[in-house]
């Protein structure tokens, strides 16, 4: 068979239908991602961190979402809040550390307050303004500091404590209704003791977001792990499924790893989560682009933060139960890191090839084909996760993931030909 | 302080470092003693935790290494800059220990596109080695090696030891 000049290129293989493919400026126009970051990332739950990096009360984290600067504070009340990281004076970003606490003073501010270091307003815990300075003598009577306060912003602590964040007021879903049942497979395991953060680190990648979230959906590139993977091929593998939930969100199945397959590894069956069988692996991906990844004793979070067309930040975190003894959390990092670490065996690779993706797919790149036509009665090779999710991307964009140029009714979109 | 121990203890930190840019992994293992233990560590200031990002003995070293060619990897050259602080010998014990600073840069091969990046060196890590180390007679042999990297952006990471 020869390969395919450049009219046969264009052209989409004849067997497959239309939807089981996406046009590659998805990927890659500047003005596509401007219009994500609007229609999606500002309207619908983005997990921003998890309740134990600030366990007391006035600590804090902050981070943004869609270029807007947000930060998360733990209250007196120990209640969890998010604001827009931003003074209403001047519009300067109030704090600029990753985290810490408020219980101290800073240079330009007094302790238990939010001060913006420029002209020392300051902010009490849920949001209120409690100083101006030098207020009287420049605004008279005409500034009410209840005028300046925060912006607060949806806020809830969900899912195994994960700290939830909505731009959008008008957000008619909580987090449990926005996640539309596909937590439930983890609920029990995540949500029978407090969860705690043990690992962190962040990549900056040179691919769009959705390319990261496609590896995370599809486990047909088993074949770029396949000396690690082949713990994992037998027919109980093979026969993991992949079920669709709505909001675009997808549930890989479990099956057991045997873990003592792969050469310098042991059975990982001493250390699991409360009512998860040993060894056991499932995995959330949650529309726009969450990972949620319980592989027998460790779980895996990954939460992507889109820079541009083709640069996205990915932060990930790996987690534990706050009860670990020492030798017990030891081997949960240890578990962690040898897969999912920045020097492990799985992340390393998977990370290689959504840059080569990018690579390909620059915002200069010609238009391309990006295929999502496996069907294997949706189990873990049928790429059925990454039809889910663009069809929810349709309808989000009302574009059509196939030709963008068409509205999403006017495309040939997997889902609506498919129903 | 014996001079020549001190001396023979750099002599094997740039020793180690040479066996590992070359990609020597036996060559860097046979430096290290039985019971060698490395770990790479960091302080997260995000989650404010001291993290342990890889860890194991001188046997899942030798394991790692020996797995590294039936995977796909970042094969673009490490070249670690390594300068010896400060070394500590306690001849009674027959133990030493040192601090080194490292920087590690990274010259592009096929990690990303070999056409436009392949030859390009960029900075990759930054951090400091904590050694420690058994004397025997004329020998020194690593019995701990821990990396602290301050650097916490780590991109696509690696598979290899640093």
């Amino acid at each position: 068979m020869p390969a395919r000049n450049l009219e046969k290129w264009n052209k989409p293989p004849a067997g497959l239908k239309p939807g089981e493919w996406v046009d590659s400026r998805i990927y890659s126009d500047q003005d596509l991602f401007e219009e994500e970051l609007t229609k999606i990332w500002k309207k619908t739950w983005i997990p921003v961190c998890h309740e134990s990096e600030l366990p007391e009360p006035y600590d804090f984290r902050t981070m943004s979402i869609a270029r807007e600067p947000v930060i998360v504070v733990r209250g007196p009340d120990k209640q969890v809040r998010a604001f827009l990281n931003v003074c209403p004076h001047r519009a300067n970003t109030i704090e600029l550390r990753p985290s810490g606490s408020f219980k101290e003073g800073t240079a330009s501010g007094n302790p238990k307050h939010m001060t913006c270091m420029f002209h020392a307003w300051q902010f009490d815990m849920k949001g209120n303004c409690v100083f101006i300075s030098r207020e009287k003598e420049g605004y008279q009577d005409r500034l009410c500091p209840q005028d300046v306060g925060l912006r607060r912003l949806r806020c809830e602590v969900h899912f195994g404590g994960f700290v939830w964040v909505c731009l959008d007021d008008k957000m008619d879903k909580s987090v449990a209704q926005w996640g539309a049942g596909c937590f439930e497979a983890l609920q029990k395991p995540l949500d029978a003791e407090p969860l705690e953060v043990f690992h962190y680190h962040k990549a900056i990648i040179p691919c769009n977001y959705k390319l990261w979230h496609d590896t995370n959906c599809e486990f047909y590139h088993d074949y770029l792990h396949y000396h690690n993977r082949i713990t994992g091929f037998n027919d109980a593998y093979f026969a993991r499924k992949n079920t669709g939930f709505p909001n675009g969100h997808v549930v890989v199945g479990s099956f057991e790893v045997q873990y003592d397959q792969y050469k310098g590894f042991e059975s990982r069956k001493e250390v699991s989560f409360p009512h998860l069988p040993p060894n056991h692996w499932y995995m959330i991906d949650m529309f726009p682009g969450m990972n949620f990844n319980l592989r027998g004793s460790a779980l895996r979070c990954d939460i992507m933060t889109p820079l541009s067309p083709d640069k996205v930040m990915i932060e990930f975190r790996g987690l534990g139960l706050k009860s670990d003894d020492p030798e017990t959390r030891q081997a949960r990092i240890e578990h962690h890191n040898t897969i999912w670490g920045p020097f492990g065996r799985n992340l390393h690779e998977d990370l290689l090839a959504v840059t080569g993706q990018g690579a390909a797919m620059h915002p200069d790149a010609d238009r391309r084909r990006i295929l999502h036509g496996r069907h294997e009665n949706e189990t873990i090779h049928d790429e059925i996760g990454m039809r889910h999710f663009y069809d929810e991307w349709g309808k989000w964009m009302d574009r059509s993931p196939s030709n963008p140029d068409l509205k999403y009714g006017e495309g040939h979109n997997y889902m609506a030909v498919n129903p | 302080m014996s001079t020549d121990t001190a001396a023979a203890i750099r002599d094997l930190i740039y020793k180690a470092t040479l066996c590992l840019d070359d990609l020597d992994w036996q060559g860097w293992l046979d430096l290290c003693d039985e019971d060698f233990q490395y770990a790479i560590k960091a302080y997260s200031p995000e989650i404010r935790k001291d993290m342990c990002y890889l860890n194991g003995s001188r046997e899942d070293l030798a394991n790692m290494t020996e797995m590294l060619p039936k995977h796909n990897t970042d094969h673009s050259p490490l070249s670690r800059h390594t300068v010896v602080y400060e070394v500590g010998v306690d001849e009674s014990s027959g133990t030493a220990q040192a601090v080194s600073a490292f920087t590690v840069h990274q010259t592009q091969l096929d990690g990303t596109n070999s056409h436009v990046d392949a030859g390009e060196s960029r900075l990759f890590l930054v951090g400091k080695y904590y050694d420690k180390f058994r004397i025997d007679g004329d020998a020194v042999k690593f019995v701990e090696r821990t990396v602290r990297l301050n650097t916490r952006r780590l991109d696509k990471g690696s598979h290899w030891p640093i």
